[in-house]
């Protein structure tokens, strides 16, 4: 379960003081697969990132898993960002320099959740599971842009996190490969996997549980 | 101003703490270049300047005795300008409770009219009184006494008395009494007179009426006044004409000014890569920005021109921080090499030249190094510029070395991540590699130069198999000098030798009398044989010596003067001065090597007091007697010089090279902002983000580490080659050190986390959202 409430973000700009989210109140549930919809601007990453833990915000609370995140500290919550949410960038932000298997491992690497002899074992599997299996030790650079996002998800899904946040995880993608990326999502999701997607797809109604949109930093719609 | 120039300066000023990183490094070589042309040009000024103000003597002849009317008559000949009489007596003074040093006694008739080779007074009286004399300003820590106390003087007939210390002179063109352990002294000829000695002069300088510095007029002049001295029935012993109006040590001083300039632009050549890596880095980063103005119409000479302000910009901070930062270079070397060289320097200002010439240098250091990535990145088309999409493209893997090094495994994955991290500016890692490695490779050459050296004197003092060396005044009965040394406890074995002197072209020469059969000499023959029974009329020569002369080859006959013979083996001898050793002939001698059971300090005061008191018994004086430790200290003074020298530049190679591991790392950390906001989102604590990066600073620091130690065998010997090679004239013996490659392994990996410290603590610090968006 995820609720923030009255969460605000705001940031000093040299042209002033810039809102991104205002009084933004959302409950999301476990296994729900949520898009978070609006232009440019409208305040999608933010909300993401708060989720995440990796931006905090400049007022309300943010409940992930029963967790106030807010009072963790940089270490904290680090940690606690390995274990429980997996990211998914537009850009997939791979590393460059590890091949797919090893990008795949570095979360665990990290969490120390996953026994270190599993660890591969465990990335194969999930790499079988996004249908990669094929490129587990090539590096990024011969691997595809679908290829590079559906490793991105296996990363993502390392550590079994309960939430998966995806920043325009198909921005990047022919249509027939972000078909296929969502449809992952929806499996995730069904499999009791929270996944809160940014995007601008308008073709996905069929796919997700609900929708949040945002204007201006403000929730408009929560359908 | 125009746009493009405010775009140089804001983006100059944008990127603060790199900016400042790189004007270090840059300033760090300007200020070493600065300081050695700096030093260059005062000491070389001062040290003439120095020299010449004491009216140094054109030429010395030692003869039997020079009176009042001889010295009126060589000072009334055309072309001798002036002259003066000394003489110079040996002694002995009393340092210590048991130790007693060499003592040069000068003594100068009149100290109100000298008139060659002028004393400086410095503190005390002057001048000094009868039963005072004056020490030499260098001398004091030789004497260990103070102006003001009295000192026991001894002289060859063992008279002794004490003398008080009345005052403090500086004689510009002795050498330096710490390397020679000797002690000089100044006194009259009445106190002379008190110490048992004749009070007369032998010494005649002479300081020639015109064309004082061409060295053939000189020679003539002296050759001259030689013929006339011997007309007038005194035989000349001797003759010295020095290099005309050069400080005996300007030969020395000049090489370590060469050695200190080679590596003052070795220096400067690192900064240059620095700024290489800069702005390498800078132009990489701003390819979007120059397809805009491209795109906007700027031409490539016109986008080149703001990077290149930006290196201007660059030097003439460098300039600005390295000036000052030269100054204070220029006093401490200065002062270092005057006091080393015994001078003074009455004036620490700096030609105008220097200053223009850092300048230029500073400017145009940058310049070039800026030339080739300003140009290069200036020329990328528009639509090329447009596509980037950023600095962390995923390039990495599309090389056979790439895929190479994905072949590496069996560590964890962070450990992998630094590891290949490193490789990927392969250029920007290269040079920073080769930057950091020259700082080892300079400190472990200073390790394995000292360590030769230090062989290379073992092996010299090894030759000799005697502890102490006990000289006479006199040629004295081998036999009663045999009986005194068995009466005297401590003493394992002697030998008596003949040490005397010779000349050939010019130069004198050390010439040794031993027996055939000698036990005090194990000599390393590098070429022929030592001598044998039944050799008659042969010379082996010490490699000083051979270098000297072509005439002096295996086979040839050669003249000494004193003696002569045929040369049948060269002696291997570094650092000693020209030797050459012939057959004792039975009978009488003039100096006692021992073979003591104890060498410490103690044991040898010891042996010293009872053998004196037994030569007295059979009626003998020893005039100096000197142990091999300290024959030794000379040389480990110039060895611990040489190796500080050696130290101090590899110093400032790796701080220019640490600069440049901490430009390269920040480089590498803003470049990859967002692949570190990746790893802080997937669970990355920011300890363990700043591990990765130092992890990678460490990665280049063993890849120097390596590189240093593959070279440094070979560097080490070139750099001791140049440096003491062709000063010992009997070449070095290298050894190469171990324990500075464990030494430079630790030390390169710490320099490498400390520079990565900064870059590595900013990318585990920054908000991980800002991170993302970094493009």
């Amino acid at each position: 379960m995820i609720e923030l409430t009255r969460i605000t973000k705001t940031y000093a700009t040299a042209a002033g003081e810039f809102v991104a989210l205002r009084d933004v109140d959302v409950t999301i549930g476990k296994g729900e697969l949520v898009a978070v919809v609006g232009k440019s601007g409208s305040g999608k990453s933010t909300l993401l990132n708060v989720i995440g833990g990796i931006d905090t915000p400049t007022s309300g609370a943010v409940l992930v898993g029963g967790a106030d995140i807010r009072k963790l500290s940089a270490n904290a919550l680090a940690r606690w960002r390995g274990r429980n949410v997996g990211f998914v960038f537009q850009f997939f932000q791979l590393l460059p320099t590890l091949t797919s298997a090893e990008n795949v491992m570095l979360p665990m690497d990290f969490s120390g959740a996953i026994p270190a002899r599993e660890r591969r074992k465990r990335a194969l599997a999930l790499l079988d599971r996004v249908g990669v299996i094929e490129q587990a030790d090539k590096l990024p650079s011969a691997l595809s842009g679908g290829q590079q996002q559906r490793v991105a998800i296996a990363r993502a899904l390392a550590n079994e996190p309960g939430v998966v946040l995806a920043d325009e995880p198909t921005g990047n993608l022919d249509t027939a490969t972000a078909r296929a990326v969502l449809d992952l999502f929806r499996s995730m999701a069904s499999s009791g996997t929270t996944v809160i997607l940014a995007t601008h797809e308008r073709d996905i109604a069929g796919i997700i549980d609900r929708t949040i949109e945002l204007e201006d930093g403000r929730v408009m719609v929560a359908r | 101003m125009t746009a493009p120039w405010r775009k140089a300066i804001r983006d100059f000023r944008n990127e603060r703490a790199r900016t400042v990183m790189v004007v270090l490094a840059i300033a760090a070589g300007i200020a070493a270049f600065s300081t050695v042309m700096s030093s260059y040009a005062i000491l070389v000024r001062e040290l003439d300047r120095g020299y010449l103000e004491t009216n140094p003597a054109s030429a010395t002849l030692w003869t039997d005795k020079v009176d009042q009317q001889l010295l009126a008559d060589v000072r009334a000949r055309t072309p001798v300008s002036d002259a003066e009489a000394r003489r110079t007596v040996r002694a002995r003074v009393k340092a210590g409770p048991m130790a007693w040093k060499t003592l040069m006694l000068f003594v100068v008739a009149d100290y109100g009219d000298i008139r060659v080779s002028v004393l400086k007074p410095q503190s005390g009286a002057w001048p000094p009184k009868r039963g005072e004399l004056l020490i030499e300003r260098d001398a004091f820590q030789v004497a260990k006494t103070k102006v003001g106390e009295r000192v026991l003087v001894r002289t060859s007939d063992g008279t002794q008395r004490e003398l008080r210390v009345a005052g403090s002179v500086h004689d510009v063109g002795q050498a330096q009494a710490r390397m020679e352990n000797a002690v000089y002294g100044y006194v009259t000829l009445e106190t002379l007179a008190d110490l048992g000695e004749e009070p007369y002069l032998d010494e005649l300088k002479i300081l020639a009426a015109t064309n004082r510095y061409d060295e053939a007029h000189v020679r003539r002049v002296a050759d001259e006044v030689r013929s006339y001295v011997e007309s007038r029935g005194h035989a000349v012993r001797r003759m010295d004409v020095p290099r005309p109006g050069k400080h005996p040590h300007a030969d020395l001083m000049g090489m370590l000014l060469l050695s200190m300039s080679s590596f003052g632009m070795f220096i400067l050549l690192l900064s240059g890569i620095v700024v290489v890596n800069l702005l390498t880095a800078l132009m990489a980063s701003q390819v979007r920005q120059i397809g805009v103005m491209k795109a906007v119409g700027g031409t490539r000479a016109q986008i080149a021109r703001i990077y290149f302000v930006q290196a201007l910009l660059l030097g003439i901070a460098a300039v600005a921080v390295a000036i000052p930062l030269g100054m204070w270079g220029t006093r401490l070397l200065c002062r270092q090499q005057a006091r080393f060289l015994n001078f003074d320097i009455a004036s620490f200002s700096v030609p105008l030249w220097v200053y223009l010439l850092d300048a230029l240098v500073g400017i145009v250091v940058p310049l070039l190094a800026a030339a080739w990535p300003v140009w290069k990145g200036s020329g990328v088309s528009v639509r090329e510029a447009l596509a980037d999409y950023g600095v962390s493209a995923n390039r990495f893997g599309i090389g056979a070395f790439d895929r190479l090094l994905t072949n590496v495994g069996g560590l964890a994955r962070p450990t992998l991540l630094a590891i290949r991290n490193s490789f990927r500016r392969r250029t920007r890692m290269v040079l920073t590699v080769i930057t950091l490695a020259a700082g080892g490779l300079f400190f472990m050459a200073a390790l394995n130069v000292r360590a030769s050296l230090i062989r290379t004197l073992d092996g010299l003092f090894g030759q000799r198999n005697y502890d102490l060396s006990v000289s006479f005044a006199s040629m004295v009965e081998l036999d009663a000098l045999a009986r005194a040394a068995r009466a005297t406890p401590g003493i394992a074995r002697s030998e008596g030798w003949i040490a005397s002197e010779g000349s050939i072209g010019g130069g004198h020469v050390v010439v040794l009398a031993v027996p055939s059969d000698t036990k005090m000499l194990s000599p390393r023959i590098s070429a022929g044989r030592w001598f044998q029974k039944g050799d008659v009329e042969v010379l082996v020569v010490n490699s000083a010596l051979a270098s000297r002369d072509s005439r002096i080859r295996l086979g040839n006959v050669v003249d000494l003067g004193q003696v002569s013979g045929k040369v049948i083996g060269i002696s291997r001898e570094p650092f000693a001065p020209p030797v050459a050793y012939v057959l004792r002939k039975p009978g009488r001698v003039n100096n006692l090597k021992l073979d003591l059971l104890q060498t410490d300090p103690d044991s040898i005061n010891r042996v010293k007091a009872a053998l004196e008191k037994n030569l007295e018994r059979e009626g003998l004086r020893a005039v100096a007697s000197q142990s091999n430790a300290d024959s030794r200290i000379g040389f480990d003074e110039h060895m611990l010089m040489l190796y500080v020298f050696l130290m101090v530049v590899a110093a400032v190679i790796v701080l220019v090279g640490g600069l440049g591991l901490m430009t390269t790392m920040s480089l590498n950390v803003l470049e990859r902002r967002r692949e570190m906001g990746v790893l802080r989102a997937i669970g990355a604590t920011p300890s363990a983000v700043w591990l990765i990066v130092a992890a990678e600073g460490a990665v280049i620091g063993l890849m120097s580490w390596a590189l240093a130690a593959a070279a440094a065998w070979p560097v080490s010997r070139f750099t001791g080659s140049v440096l003491i090679g062709r000063m010992s004239r009997g070449g070095l013996d290298f050894v190469f050190e171990p324990a500075g490659l464990l030494i430079w392994l630790a030390a390169a990996i710490g320099l490498s986390v400390i520079a990565s410290f900064l870059p590595a603590w900013h990318a585990s610090r920054g908000a991980v959202a800002e991170a993302l968006m970094y493009e």
